[in-house]
């Protein structure tokens, strides 16, 4: 298992440093890169969205304070470089990060960029503000801020409530970008403004995205290409059928599964591929409240039954990570080690051994072959879901529970969910950076918006803030590990599979850098040239 | 005819070639839909890691699908839903329709234009539309596919039998009838209704076959008969997503069973509107 | 005649209003609305952030109030405002509808192109090897799946030609348009085109055996006059039906084929639409179609009266 790790990791850097060296060759300025696309982005306003189809388009146009470090495989706190912030600095007590900021930086409207902007971009998605965005899908992220202050044009203070190191690491991501104070909510849904390094030209629905090369960039000589276009093709097929056929540069990212990717570099071996994490985990959304999961035996009865290895191995030939709510290492940074996994119950090897526990739990229940607990398993109408659901229907039906599957419209998903309407739900769900302070604090706390399960452990939340204020990064680790592991021994939101997914692109594609364990935060395109 | 089954059969076969042909395969098809239990030979549920995605051989004889099922057992099973959608979207379509067309035909005047406007306004809108908040409201299953599909048939059914009972109306048969002072009801029923039959066993025989394309098509967008119910249009519309190259034997099989069996039905209609509609023989 | 066209008209306008109380009541009997769809790709469900949008859109007046607004807009030309983009939906719609015309027509024109003259044929030739033929090809036709057919055709060509007919980006001349059209418009017409070959075939049969042909014959006119003048003419009836009875099916093969091969027309944005449960859009386009299909029912029903002279309609 260490050496697979090993290995895994090894590959990856290789991939991505074989990417840098490249990059080391004479860069090409022009050309156009054609990007195949697959859900139409609901709206183009970073801010308001959680899904790649909007982030990877657009994340183009803007800049951030701060953002990963491109030559990193992964997207750590200590491999954080300076965007529009040249430089920054915490005070004594850690409550305050202050920025330095660039100078004679314009938006693609001609007007300057100044401190205004980043107060105006975080008074607004801390709610302090009415920015009049239609939703805004990270207000728990920035709960920690008390204000933003200006110190004249170059210069933005963030004043926290406590120290928290993760500040810095939900500051870098994709979903951070800076927005100008001059261009309303409304208008940055269908035609945003940035500084980045490619401008908005048009966004037509169900089709097609352009950016083009924005010559007065801050960063002199970049971007090289002029321009970037998506084309949104909604079977997975066809997109990678064009693809191969030369009509598109690269794929969405996690856009081929794993079976795919094989079949790719089947028929063109010099396709680059990578196969990484895709920040998406399945897991399972029980409605303590309801017959029968009300009961604690049934919920552990239920947790036994489950072979989280067969998930992996039938929706991704085994390529999927088995883990807890935090992504597993190597890629991850903050998941279990094998040695510590084997630790937490419920993720034992030996399947058969559990399930035979878990029929011996609902004998004693009055259970049998002959009388199966009837159940609803229900699910967005979505491939993905439904797949995840049909295995553990079959999984199910070890401990005596005769599951039925209820696809349910998103919408109507939604709104069951809210209603807590359902009595065993299966959820696919994204986690836009790799970090305890984003999983626990938007999915876990009592009362959050997306903690559907309406789990509440006090004593635990106070393990949530006791980590987000650790500056040990090791120490926080362990703490980590040990709040992972007691949420999947109350079965709060039992965690089945991480997902990966697979990005392929040309050769002729240069200067492109991704992360292992994020799949959001480095679609920049600055440093990527075509070699044709 | 007289002279047993044998040389009926015979008889048919030489008359009716391709009818023939029409009605074995749909009588394979209902003996696999019905008998699916016992023929299957492995069972259409099970998933199965370790066969996940295995070509076409000796254990799994038209593969197996991403989950490690049996494709050719999901197949015999699929038939079961196939002939389900049929039969029940057909009668509901076909007989809401042939009264709705043979009452506004032979009663004319208001009725008529109303049911006119009622099934123009059914033709209208679009099948997706309808099928889409029929599943979305009362959650998608079989029966609510049914409804879904059997929707879009009785405007056409009724404009058919409509313009046929409309012709039917001024011969003179009828007219001779109404004469002998018989009230319209009887001579609806006696007269005319016998006359549309014909035409409305073929039309519905042919409508067989467009009900299992519509399911596929509904599958193929998402609404349809939904898991773990093995519908040949759905699995036909999953695998088209993502094993066009990789596993193809998921996308021609059950391409394949749907347009056999339709091919099958059509053959039937053929046949019968050869045999019952003395002006349309060849 | 004239009165009959008028009536026609104006029953035309009662079934117009027909679908549209239909389609405005059908979408808000279906669970959900944009504000929750919206919410979806975030993954929330903020009561307080919906309801505000709810309020934004006037999705909570009245519901005879919300129609209302919308006809007064239809009236003066404001067809209102899509809840995904946000842009008036005229924008949106405009145009998607010359594609999704010119694929269909397209497809009407291959359909007649090849079913008209592949009937005569298999009429005159009949019982032959080549009816035979013919009458299996058009079976087939009407047999498959269209999207299957669609798949089949990507399927070839990526294997033997190493293309894949699919659009990708806005062919730049109208004539680029036509080419890219052309394979996904034979996947729409090849069943359209398989009815008319069928029905051309028994039409002509039937007409082939009258007295009035057998007179023609005896008069001395060639063979291929006879066919072709008199044969033909009234041959041309059941076509125009086929293209009033299977407008439902064209629609239908028009969606998934312009999914297939991921066109931007008309018919794959009613599905999407559909999906966002964005009413405006959904109900107008909806409007638009019915427009259409009552429009070709018509069309299709005075042809038939001037073609059909037994076929009266009371005044």
């Amino acid at each position: 298992m260490t050496l697979g790790f090993l290995a895994r990791l090894m590959l990856a850097c290789l991939l991505i440093s074989c990417a840098g060296l490249a990059g080391a060759q004479a860069q090409k300025q022009g050309g156009m890169l054609r990007v195949t696309h697959r859900d139409n982005p609901p709206s183009a306003s970073i801010h308001e969205e959680a899904t790649i189809s909007t982030d990877m388009p657009f994340m183009a146009v803007f800049n951030n304070l701060v953002v990963f470090d491109p030559d990193s495989p992964q997207n750590r706190l200590d491999r954080i470089v300076p965007d529009l912030a040249t430089s920054w600095k915490y005070s004594d007590d850690d409550r305050t990060l202050t920025f330095q900021l660039r100078d004679g930086v314009k938006w693609h409207d001609g007007k300057p960029f100044t401190s205004a902007d980043v107060k105006c971009t975080w008074d607004i998605v801390t709610g302090k503000v009415d920015g009049k965005m239609r939703k805004n899908p990270r207000k728990t992220w920035w709960f920690n801020i008390k204000e933003i202050t200006t110190n004249g044009p170059l210069e933005v203070a963030f004043h926290l409530n406590d120290p928290q190191p993760s500040l810095l690491v939900m500051l870098a991501g994709g979903f951070s970008p800076v927005y100008p104070c001059h261009v309303p909510a409304a208008q940055m849904r269908i035609h945003p403004i940035g500084t980045g390094p490619f401008k908005f030209i048009e966004f037509r629905q169900n089709e097609s995205i352009r950016l083009e090369r924005n010559p007065d960039y801050w960063k002199p000589g970049r971007p090289y290409l002029d321009g970037i276009e998506y084309s949104i093709i909604a079977n997975r097929s066809t997109a990678i059928l064009a693809l191969v056929a030369g009509k598109f540069d690269l794929t969405l990212t996690g856009e081929v599964t794993p079976e795919l990717v094989k079949d790719v570099k089947a028929q063109v071996p010099q396709m680059q591929c990578l196969l990484q994490p895709s920040n998406t985990q399945g897991n399972l959304l029980v409605n303590r409240e309801r017959p029968p999961f009300d009961d604690a035996r049934i919920r552990r009865a239920m947790g036994l039954a489950i072979d989280r290895k067969a998930f992996s191995d039938i929706l991704s030939r085994g390529v999927y990570n088995v883990g807890g709510a935090m992504l597993a290492p190597p890629e991850g940074l903050w998941g279990w080690t094998p040695e510590f996994m084997a630790t937490v119950p419920g993720y034992s090897a030996d399947v058969e051994k559990s399930r035979e526990e878990g029929r011996r739990i609902m004998a004693e229940l009055g259970y049998g072959p002959d009388k199966m607990l009837p159940l609803k398993v229900s699910t967005r109408n979505i491939a993905d879901y439904r797949d995840a659901a049909v295995i553990l229907i079959d999984h199910l039906k070890t401990v005596y529970i005769q599951a039925e599957l209820e696809p349910l419209d998103s919408a109507v998903w939604y709104a069951r969910l809210a209603r807590k309407d359902y009595a065993v739900g299966m959820n696919v769900q994204g986690t836009g950076i790799d970090d305890p302070d984003v999983m626990f604090f938007e999915n876990y706390l009592c009362g959050s918006e997306r903690n559907y399960t309406a789990y509440c452990n006090p004593e635990l939340e106070k393990l949530f803030h006791q980590q987000s204020m650790m500056k040990d990064q090791d120490a926080r680790r362990q703490l980590v590990w040990e709040i992972d592991r007691k949420l999947q021994e109350d079965g709060a939101r039992p965690v089945v599979y991480q997902s990966q997914g697979g990005t392929c692109w040309w050769p002729h594609v240069k200067g492109l850098k991704l992360a292992v364990n994020s799949i959001y935060n480095h679609w920049r395109f600055e440093d990527v040239w075509l070699d044709r | 005819m007289n002279g047993g089954f044998l040389s009926d059969a015979v008889y048919w076969s030489r008359r009716y070639p391709l009818g023939v042909a029409g009605a074995v395969i749909m009588i394979v098809f209902v003996f696999a839909a019905v008998f699916a239990g016992t023929v299957a030979p492995l069972d259409p549920f099970t998933t199965n890691p370790r066969a996940s995605l295995a070509p076409p051989g000796a254990t799994y004889l038209m593969g197996a699908d991403m989950m490690g099922r049996d494709v050719f057992s999901r197949m015999i099973h699929g038939a079961r839903i196939s002939l389900a959608v049929a039969l029940g979207a057909t009668f509901l379509g076909s007989g809401f329709g042939a009264a709705l067309g043979l009452s506004s035909g032979y009663l004319g005047g208001w009725f008529d234009l109303v049911v006119q406007r009622v099934a123009e306004v059914m033709q209208s809108l679009p099948l997706l539309v309808m099928a889409l908040v029929i599943t979305a409201s009362l959650g998608p299953s079989l029966i609510n596919t049914i409804i879904a599909i059997a929707i879009p048939l009785i405007p056409n059914v009724a404009r058919v039998i409509r313009s046929n009972v409309l012709s039917l109306r001024e011969m003179p048969f009828v007219e001779a009838a109404r004469a002998t002072g018989m009230s319209e009801w009887r001579v609806a029923i006696i007269h005319v209704l016998p006359n549309t039959l014909a035409p409305l066993i073929v039309l519905a025989t042919a409508q067989l076959g467009s009900t299992i394309l519509t399911e596929a098509s509904l599958s193929f967008l998402g609404l349809g008969v939904p898991e773990p119910w093995p519908s040949w249009g759905r699995m036909l519309s999953e695998s088209a997503a993502e094993y066009v190259r990789t596993a193809p034997w998921l996308v021609i099989f059950p391409g394949l069973a749907i347009s056999l069996v339709v091919f099958g039905t059509n053959l039937l209609g053929d046949a019968l509107r050869d045999a019952l509609d003395p002006r349309q023989r060849d | 005649m004239l009165s009959y066209v008028i009536r026609r008209l104006l029953l035309m306008i009662v079934t117009l209003f027909g679908v549209s109380v239909a389609i405005f009541l059908l979408l808000r009997i279906v669970p959900g609305n944009i504000a929750d769809i919206l919410f979806d790709s975030a993954g929330l469900i903020d009561p307080a952030e919906k309801q505000k949008i709810v309020v934004d859109l006037g999705l909570d007046k009245p519901l005879p109030l919300q129609y209302a607004q919308w006809i007064a807009g239809l009236f003066r030309g404001d067809l209102g405002y899509s809840y995904v983009s946000e842009k008036p939906v005229i924008d949106e719609i405009l145009p998607r509808i010359p594609i999704t015309a010119r694929l269909a027509g397209i497809a009407l024109l291959f359909a007649v192109c090849t079913g008209v003259p592949l009937g005569v044929i298999s009429a005159v030739r009949q019982n032959t090897w080549l009816d035979y033929g013919l009458r299996i090809l058009s079976l087939s036709g009407l047999s498959m799946p269209a999207f299957w057919l669609g798949l089949l055709i990507l399927m070839a060509f990526v294997h033997f030609f190493g293309t894949i007919p699919i659009y990708e980006r806005e062919p730049a001349t109208y004539w680029a348009w036509i080419q890219m059209l052309v394979i996904p418009a034979a996947a729409v017409g090849f069943r359209s085109s398989a009815l008319i070959m069928r029905l051309t075939r028994s039409s002509m049969l039937e007409v082939l055996r009258q007295d009035y042909v057998r007179t023609a014959r005896a008069k001395g006119l060639s063979e291929g006059a006879v066919t072709f003048d008199h044969a033909l003419r009234n041959a041309v009836l059941p076509v125009i039906t086929t293209i009033g009875v299977e407008t439902a099916f064209l629609m239908g093969g028009l969606i998934v084929t312009e999914t297939v091969f991921n066109i931007p027309g008309v018919a794959r944005f009613l599905v999407e639409a559909i999906r966002w449960r964005d009413y405006p859009m959904v109900q107008n386009l909806v409007m638009f179609i019915a427009l259409v299909v009552v429009t070709v029912n018509l069309l299709v029903d005075l042809t038939y009266m001037f073609v059909d002279p037994r076929i009266r309609y009371g005044g």
